[in-house]
């Protein structure tokens, strides 16, 4: 109480400690100055009385301490002597401080670096008022693995219309907009939203208004309203304060500012942005040619959010939700076959929590992420578990130096904390570097992880989730370093100690079995994590290894968007010919060709054929329309038959080509060139060519049946393609080249965007690439912990047997025997943490089987090679030791008792 | 460090709140003095003591200081009761001559 009462002043004193002094000083010269004159007119001369002063004041020292410690803060004084104690103690061992403190920088760094990465997915809620309110809604279906968390427009407007226990719910697509600014037009993120979402969002715009369901509805006059961002209106706009009203041209269409968010609203998925918010109804002009609206039921594309009512609870939530799913199903889904569908897999809607906004990253990162994160603090703990075993070696070095602190009276509490003062300065020290190093790290993981996904924000910063995370990390490192070896270091007997000293200490069988265990622990530690990185780094050559059935080196992709310009059907398949020639005389330029839907890249066509001879067999084939030669550019082998040609157009009778498995499914003990197949409506085509198998959807899913298309031949209004460029030389040069080529010869279109088949394949499969590359990263690291851990209390617990070393071969112990006898030591440990190891990576490494590709979690090859590679770096660490201890002169050893 | 002489702080912040009452403002030696002088030497106190007392009393707010000059021209800081300061002695008084009263009781008996 009284310390709360005079803390201000206490605060205060700390800043002004100088001053504050000198008044003291001032003071207590005045008071001895009285008491002198005093003195001397009781008639003593100035000497006596000033003594008599001094004596009746008693000590002046002893007055200035107790003031001092009544002015500012005792502990604090001795804290920072603990602090400045453990200071010099790490300057005078320089190399252990280098390692500690890198050691728990590189541990806590990454640890910290994955945090804040799992706090921008999974953690971090979204900033709008009582975010705790919102809701994911999900369907489920007793079919489907994961809920979906996408929507037809029917289904939305649906639920909109009926919505018990939920206050708004509202709809969003987030998605890329053609802004068109001075000079041509710029992809700006964008999201078109229903009425309802910025009341659900209930973030009040910074000025003007936001948009409302009036705006969401088709066609109302006076044109479309935009809502801006806070960034956009800041750079489009140069902040202006009269922007309300100005135009924005979205796809060709002006749109009218009528409100901007305030900076703080990032939307509904965190990792989105928009810069530009549109109503849903202007989704038709936004998205031409495209029209997910009027497709109805078949286009799945909208994102639910919403905001349960005032005291409803999740459950609540849920509840009311099925009780309209039934409803909501009858009235947005028409096609017979799919409803009954949906009701015999009991279709239902379902609430989430949808604090933290909804992005689909989540479901794809976590997993991942919590791996990695585990992996992590295993090498963060086997880096403590080190470190306290090296400051227990130091402890056991400087037990003379703390006898000796008890015996002169300081309490066992004191030395304590003092050791703990030191335990904790490496681990602050640790942190503050490796929050240093946490910005970097976790921002290549996040390049990593999101490969070459573009408008995706990660925002990773430091706030105070992960400040205080990183915090209670340094307080939790250093308990966990300093503690047990703290303990330890005082709790021995004083006498012995101080009799014996540090050299001749007698053999104690109880004092070594603790740092034992430890290093045992970090033996079975370290063979875990490297089982774990063994298996994922098995699954990921596995899957480099596994045929694709063409060749992804030195291909080069460029997608080309021909959705906002002028050229449609035969004069833009005459286009892409002539651009294809044109491209075809850059250099280093080898073949080429184009395709409508690049293999890995997330998105899958499939269409039912049958042919003539057999109408009711369906066959569910993955389609692709491709350009000329793209078999021979892409280095798929053609069976039998002919590539595409460019003279292969509408009127030369409709062409396909089969893959080897689609070929079999339809032609089962057939030779199928020159048949036809029937699909789109019972077009018939003839089959020209059968080509190898490729995998499309995934390197992990089998190569499934498919069917190419000629884009001569498409029916698509505008189609856009992507070129497909095998290349002679590197990419980059080819990159500026073919932008000139292409502003050149289409200056409509945004500029395309450039890809490298390797980089799609790397994309397709970032998070089993990242996971196998940080474990490998870990499991190297957590190998040459153990490595130092073994050889330095090893080399340590040796070199203190020195004498009794001496003794045995004075004795007549071969040298052999002694390398056996000190080798022995660390046989024992590295075997007993081996088998506790791989009993531990046994039962953990099932969880890892979900991401693991051909390989089983009780892979033979990788369970030996990690056990032989940890023996074997026990064996070298242990050998060095060994061998010293067998280099003991007797005669030395014993001299120097 | 300074939880042994509890009781004799408490008796110690009394003194000087009643020296300050009853003499006005005062320099620390003249605090000091004053004590001495009307215990009639009887108390022996080593005058160091009394700063760190004031220092306590200052930041409780019960009494403020001041620079000023002394009798003999010499510069010194000078310690006045301040308003809480006076509402203390009441209550401290109170405590004081309860305790006193209990003492005297026990030893009677």
């Amino acid at each position: 109480m009284d310390l709360l009462r005079t803390l201000p002043s206490r605060i205060a004193s700390l800043f002004r400690r100088n001053h504050l002094d000198s008044a003291l000083d001032e003071e207590l010269r005045s008071h001895i100055d009285l008491a002198t004159a005093e003195n001397m007119t009781l008639g003593m001369n100035r000497k006596q009385a000033r003594i008599a002063a001094l004596r009746s004041f008693g000590g002046l020292t002893q007055a200035r301490e107790a003031y001092r410690q009544r002015r500012g803060f005792p502990i604090l004084g001795q804290l920072a002597q603990d602090v400045r104690f453990g200071l010099r103690q790490l300057h005078r061992a320089p190399g252990f401080a280098a390692t500690a403190i890198l050691t728990l920088a590189a541990g806590l760094g990454a640890t910290i670096a994955i945090f804040s990465l799992m706090n921008a997915l999974l953690l971090r809620p979204l900033p709008v008022p009582r975010s705790e309110q919102l809701v994911v809604i999900q369907s489920q279906t007793s079919e489907d693995e994961q809920p979906g968390q996408r929507f037809s427009a029917p289904m939305f407007r649906a639920l909109e219309k009926r919505h018990p226990a939920l206050q708004d719910v509202a709809a969003f697509f987030d998605t890329q907009f053609q802004v068109r600014s001075g000079s041509g037009s710029v992809e700006k993120q964008g999201a078109m939203v229903s009425g309802e979402f910025f009341r659900a969002m209930q973030t009040a715009p910074l000025f003007g208004r936001y948009l409302t369901p009036q705006d969401d509805r088709p066609g109302s006059a006076g044109g479309y309203p935009v809502v801006l961002s806070e960034g956009f209106w800041r750079t489009w706009f140069n902040s202006a304060p009269n922007v309300l009203g100005s135009r924005v041209t979205i796809a060709n269409v002006p749109f009218t500012v009528v409100g901007v968010m305030p900076r703080s609203f990032i939307g509904a998925d965190p990792t989105r942005r928009p810069e530009l918010y549109l109503p849903l109804s202007a989704e038709p002009i936004v998205d031409a040619p495209f029209d997910m609206t009027a497709s109805g039921e078949n286009a799945i594309w909208l994102n639910m959010i919403a905001r349960r009512q005032n005291a409803v609870s999740l459950e609540q939530a849920n509840a009311a939700l099925s009780t309209v799913s039934v409803a909501v199903l009858e009235e947005a889904v028409h096609n017979p076959d799919r409803l009954k569908s949906l009701q015999k897999t009991n279709f239902l809607l379902t609430a989430e929590s949808g604090s933290q906004g909804e992005t689909y990253m989540r479901s794809q990162f976590r997993k991942p992420l919590l791996v990695v994160f585990s992996l992590c603090i295993g090498v963060l703990l086997l880096a403590c578990l080190n470190l306290a075993s090296l400051l227990m070696a130091r402890a056991s070095a400087r037990e003379r130096e703390l006898a000796t602190r008890l015996a002169i009276g300081a309490s066992r509490g004191r030395l304590l904390q003092q050791l703990l003062a030191e335990s904790l300065l490496i681990a602050t020290l640790g942190t503050l570097a490796g929050v240093l190093l946490a910005p970097i790290v976790s921002r290549s993981l996040a390049a990593m992880l999101l490969g070459s996904q573009r408008n995706v924000y990660l925002d990773t910063s430091l706030d105070w989730r992960a400040s205080a995370f990183a915090a209670s990390l340094t307080l939790l490192t250093g308990l966990l370093i300093g503690l047990v070896p703290a303990l330890r270091a005082t709790s021995g007997d004083l006498n012995q100690q101080i009799k014996n000293g540090s050299q001749s200490r007698p053999f104690r069988e109880k004092h070594r079995l603790l740092p034992r265990a430890l290093m045992g622990l970090q033996v079975a530690l370290a063979l875990m994590l490297v089982i774990g990185a063994g298996l994922l780094a098995a699954s990921l050559t596995r899957l480099y290894r596994t045929g694709l059935g063409f060749d992804p080196n030195h291909v080069v992709t460029l997608s080309l968007d021909m959705n906002k310009q002028g050229l449609e059907g035969d004069a833009l398949i005459h286009w892409y010919e002539q651009f294809a020639g044109a491209l075809a005389h850059q250099p280093g330029v080898r073949e080429l060709s184009f395709n409508m839907v690049p293999p890995f890249s997330g998105i899958v066509l499939i269409n039912s054929l049958h042919t003539a001879a057999n109408k009711l067999a369906f066959q569910n084939v993955d389609t692709n329309e491709v350009g000329p030669s793209y078999f021979q550019t892409m280095h798929i082998p053609i069976l039998n038959g002919r590539d595409f040609r460019w003279s292969d157009t509408a009127t030369s009778g409709n062409k396909v080509v089969l893959s080897a498995s689609a070929a079999r499914l339809l032609f089962p003990n057939q030779d199928p060139i020159g048949k036809s197949v029937l699909a789109f409506q019972d077009k018939a085509y003839e089959v020209i060519a059968v080509v190898g198998d490729t995998k499309y959807e995934s390197i992990q899913a089998p190569a499934p049946p498919e069917a190419y298309f000629p884009i001569t031949q498409s029916t698509q209004k505008k189609p856009s393609y992507n070129a497909v460029v095998r290349l002679d030389g590197p990419a980059a040069p080819f990159a500026s080249t073919v932008h000139a080529l292409t502003a050149r010869m289409a200056p409509d279109i945004p500029a395309p965007v450039f890809n490298t088949m390797s980089g799609i394949l790397d994309d397709s499969i970032s998070s089993a690439r990242m996971m196998a590359l940080l474990s490998v990263f870990f499991a190297a690291c957590a190998l040459l912990v153990t490595a130092i851990g073994l050889y330095g209390t090893l080399a340590y617990a040796t070199a203190r047997r020195t004498g009794e070393i001496g003794i045995r071969m004075a004795l007549g112990a071969q040298r052999l025997q002694v390398v056996a006898l000190v080798f022995r030591e660390n046989a024992w440990v590295s075997i007993s943490g081996c088998a506790a190891g791989l009993i531990a990576a046994l039962l953990a490494s099932k969880a890892l089987a979900s991401f693991l590709y051909g390989t089983s979690t009780r892979d033979p090859w990788v369970l030996t090679g990690a056990v032989l590679a940890l023996i074997a770096i026990a064996s070298a660490a242990s050998l060095i030791p060994a061998i010293r201890a067998a280099k003991i002169e007797p005669i030395e050893a014993l001299r120097t008792e | 460090m300074g939880d042994k002489s509890d009781v004799l702080q408490g008796t110690l912040d009394l003194m000087v709140l009643k020296t300050l009452e009853s003499m006005g403002p005062l320099h620390g030696y003249g605090i000091a003095r004053r004590i001495e002088q009307v215990s009639d030497n009887s108390l022996i106190l080593n005058q160091g003591t009394i700063y760190p007392a004031l220092l306590r009393l200052e930041q409780r707010g019960w009494i403020s200081s001041e620079w000023g000059t002394s009798e003999t021209n010499r510069r010194a800081k000078f310690y006045s009761l301040s308003r809480l300061g006076r509402q203390q002695i009441e209550e401290e008084t109170e405590n004081w001559e309860r305790v006193a009263a209990t003492m005297a009781r026990f030893l009677v008996s």
